[in-house]
């Protein structure tokens, strides 16, 4: 049985992409099969920054989501400085496991690497398990890791990697208990070091949703119910703000940015 | 008042709620065939109604009564026949994902097969439908697809 549960409720059409790889594609006959290799590509993406070459990086994970010898995704990475995209050879037997559909296919940007939440098929093909997928901005190299020890799965619908403070983090929500934990690495790739900080209660809000996006410097969550509402809980988990942002549900997506001052080149001034 | 573990007995029942808050009963000895219900149990206990957000009271039915049989050991190739016969393909998604989310491998295993069958010869536009996935191929890239694999679309109607 697979471990992604796919979102709760709101989007009945959302198939989780690793039922459709593992259970849905094996059982149709070759002439399907190949037919099927237009449907979708399936990647995941990422951008991030090596400072030992001063390079920046566009890197892709992707597989055309049918299994042929079984499930391997490409590897390419696009270098500025090199102005051009290299494959790097290797088993990459990796695929989307979306948790939620809006951007985990965007890789978050980390410790000098970027991070996915993805699937990796097992050596018999007949099921998967959920690893964490970096990509080591330096090295050019794709690593794993696996999620926290005591993680229950079961009881998840939904979870995204996050930067919490200064940490590496997960976020999760439990539909059971209607409430949302957050989990950090208190040090960067030291897997004992997985702790659950924070778990606190949804509830009571008109949806059941809770999508963290940021954190303050004092340690609030800042996040979305996954409608129109912004929500913002204190580090104890309490509601301390929320307000509506839009007339329209389900019509914006929220995203984060950073303010930064950059100096132009001038005439003679070089950059 | 501490209670024993409980061996289900064939005579109680367990009350699931759906998400969409509808209350269905069903045998102790047929929730332990869904998973997820089993856990939930096993936590909560099995004289509280068990809250299950995910499935609606569309579909649980149907799954109770797949269930109803498979405990009779009444499950024939024929039953599963009939069951999936006046169901379109949008309801077969949703049993499907439902099975998923309750871990009720039987009904999986069979659903998973039947949709399977269902899209053998559906077009490439309804298979990404059904998926809820997009194109992103460029149309230079699925032109030059189609093209290598031409052969594995003949008899097949493109624009069903």
């Amino acid at each position: 049985m697979m471990n992604s549960l796919g979102r709760r409720g709101m989007e009945e059409k959302y198939f989780p992409h690793d039922l459709i790889i593992i259970q849905i594609l094996p059982r149709l006959p070759v002439k399907s099969l190949l037919r099927f290799k237009c449907v979708h590509k399936s990647y995941l993406y990422g951008f991030g920054y090596d400072q030992f070459r001063d390079d920046y990086l566009v890197v892709s994970v992707s597989n055309d989501m049918t299994i042929n010898y079984g499930v391997n995704s490409q590897l390419e990475v696009f270098s500025l400085q090199d102005n051009t995209w290299r494959e790097i050879e290797g088993n990459f037997p990796y695929f989307s496991n979306t948790w939620t559909d809006d951007s985990p296919r965007v890789g978050l940007l980390f410790g000098g690497d970027i991070h996915w939440l993805v699937a990796k098929m097992a050596p018999g093909e007949d099921s998967s398990d959920d690893v964490i997928l970096t990509f080591d901005l330096m090295e050019r190299k794709l690593l794993e890791m696996p999620y926290p020890d005591d993680f229950d799965f079961v009881l998840y619908d939904n979870c995204a990697l996050w930067v919490f403070g200064e940490f590496f983090s997960l976020w999760v929500s439990d539909h059971v208990n209607c409430s949302v934990e957050i989990w950090v690495m208190k040090e960067y790739k030291v897997h004992s070091s997985w702790t659950k900080t924070l778990d606190f209660s949804i509830e009571g809000l008109s949806t059941w949703y809770f999508y963290p996006i940021c954190s303050t410097k004092t340690g609030d969550i800042v996040g979305t119910d996954g409608e129109n509402v912004l929500q913002k809980y204190n580090g104890q988990g309490q509601l301390i703000e929320h307000e509506s942002y839009s007339e329209d549900p389900l019509d914006f997506l929220v995203t984060l940015y950073t303010e930064s001052l950059l100096l132009l080149p001038v005439d003679n001034m070089q950059v | 008042m501490a209670q024993e573990a409980s061996s289900s007995t064939s005579s109680k029942t367990i009350s699931l709620k759906t998400g969409d808050g509808e209350i269905f009963e069903i045998e102790a000895s047929a929730a332990k065939q869904m998973k997820t219900v089993q856990r939930l149990i096993d936590d909560l206990g099995d004289d509280i109604t068990i809250p299950l957000h995910n499935v609606f009271s569309k579909e649980l039915p149907k799954i109770i009564e797949y269930y109803k049989k498979d405990i009779t050991g009444e499950i024939t190739k024929d039953f599963e026949a009939e069951f999936v016969k006046d169901l379109n393909d949008d309801e077969v998604k949703v049993l499907f994902l439902a099975a998923n989310y309750l871990d009720a491998n039987k009904l999986f295993e069979f659903l998973s097969q039947n949709i399977a069958d269902r899209l053998e010869s559906k077009s490439v536009e309804y298979v990404r439908k059904y998926f809820g996935v997009e194109n992103d191929f460029t149309p230079e890239e699925e032109s030059k697809l189609r093209e290598e694999r031409a052969w594995s679309f003949r008899g097949i109607k493109e624009d069903e």
